[in-house]
């Protein structure tokens, strides 16, 4: 649960908050629970929108919105090649945690669930409420992204 | 051999391994031939592993104990207190109730079982005082007296009885004893005397 808060509003308090919050919901609404799904399923998506509800009140950062941000796509360079290999360790981290901050909420959720909480794309479709095509699409767009980013990080 | 464009866009799923299988062929095939998609598919690669590396292990200590004081915290609706109140007051009278039957369920299996040994207890006192007339010895000579000896108490127990007839009968080999239940008389039948 925090790791799905965490991937939307990347901080880690307010990750934690919301997955408390996400319980207090999830216990509230209980009889609202139809298991047309699977229960996790249900939390997950309870923290994905909290999260995302949450990302959006505190209005922080610029929003490159819905379909608008995966045309960014077209812009990004597109060299190729093993490129990260000469970027120190430290610095990549610290490039990369910038990237994703510049990352939609629901591109950064996206890769997030995908990369470190390991769903499928089915399991990605249902806790968004998107379809599979937006995540295949979300994903390409946030990859290509970060990969470019890096790239740049390597090349200077 | 289909374009880097299109293949481009399937490598993502294709290290995910989501594509449909001929999809899977495609790409496999294109990046046998294709060193500029190779490079990609290992950048997306590099940078799965990279965003693992930086994911942060939240320290969870406290975590559910907050959570129950934030449940515990929430303001109850009166529909919902009135409820629980009913339930509370239901599940207390249903108890009462279980407790009750059970009891009564218990008091009359003890009645039931307590009878047939209340009805010993009784009959052997009774028995203390049976008597055992004997018939008065009449003037025919070949006449047998029969001497009836009739139970004070109807209600003689059948295991006394028995005992009874069982130890007359081995005192004396000549003396007949049987019971009349239907009378609730034993009849003793006794040989001419000497």
């Amino acid at each position: 649960m925090v790791g799905v808060a965490l991937a939307v509003v990347h901080n880690q308090d307010d990750a934690i908050e919301l997955a408390q919050e996400t319980f207090v919901r999830a216990y509230e609404n209980l009889s609202k629970f139809e298991s047309r799904s699977s229960f996790s399923t249900w939390l997950y998506r309870i923290a994905a929108n909290l999260a995302i509800d949450f990302w959006r009140r505190e209005g922080r950062h610029v929003v490159l919105h819905g379909e608008d941000a995966e045309t960014e796509i077209g812009k990004l360079p597109t060299t190729s090649g093993d490129s990260f290999k000469e970027v120190s360790r430290s610095e990549l981290s610290a490039r990369l945690k910038q990237a994703l901050e510049k990352l939609t909420p629901e591109h950064r959720a996206v890769i997030l669930l995908r990369e470190v909480e390991g769903m499928s794309y089915d399991e990605i479709s249902d806790v968004l409420q998107c379809p599979r095509g937006t995540v295949m699409s979300r994903l390409h767009y946030a990859r290509t992204h970060l990969r470019n980013i890096l790239k740049d990080v390597a090349g200077s | 051999m289909a374009e880097c464009g299109e293949i481009s866009m399937m490598l993502g799923a294709f290290e995910d391994s989501e594509l449909e299988p001929n999809e899977m062929q495609e790409v496999a095939f294109h990046l046998a031939r294709c060193e500029s998609c190779t490079g990609i598919l290992a950048d997306y690669s590099t940078l799965g592993r990279d965003l693992r590396s930086i994911a942060a292990e939240p320290s969870l200590a406290g975590f559910s104990s907050a959570v129950i004081a934030r449940v515990d915290r929430l303001p109850q609706p009166v529909f919902t207190r009135i409820a629980r109140f009913l339930r509370r007051q239901a599940d207390s009278v249903g108890t009462g109730f279980a407790w009750s039957g059970a009891v009564a369920a218990v008091a009359v299996m003890t009645i039931i079982l307590m009878t047939p040994y209340a009805r010993q207890f009784a009959n052997r006192g009774a028995n203390s005082t049976t008597a055992i007339a004997t018939a008065e010895h009449e003037a025919a000579p070949a006449a047998n007296q029969v001497a009836q000896a009739t139970a004070n108490e109807p209600t003689m127990a059948d295991n006394d009885s028995h005992a009874d007839i069982s130890r007359l009968e081995s005192e004396n080999h000549s003396v007949a004893v049987w019971s009349e239940p239907r009378r609730d008389t034993t009849v003793i039948w006794l040989p001419d005397q000497p």
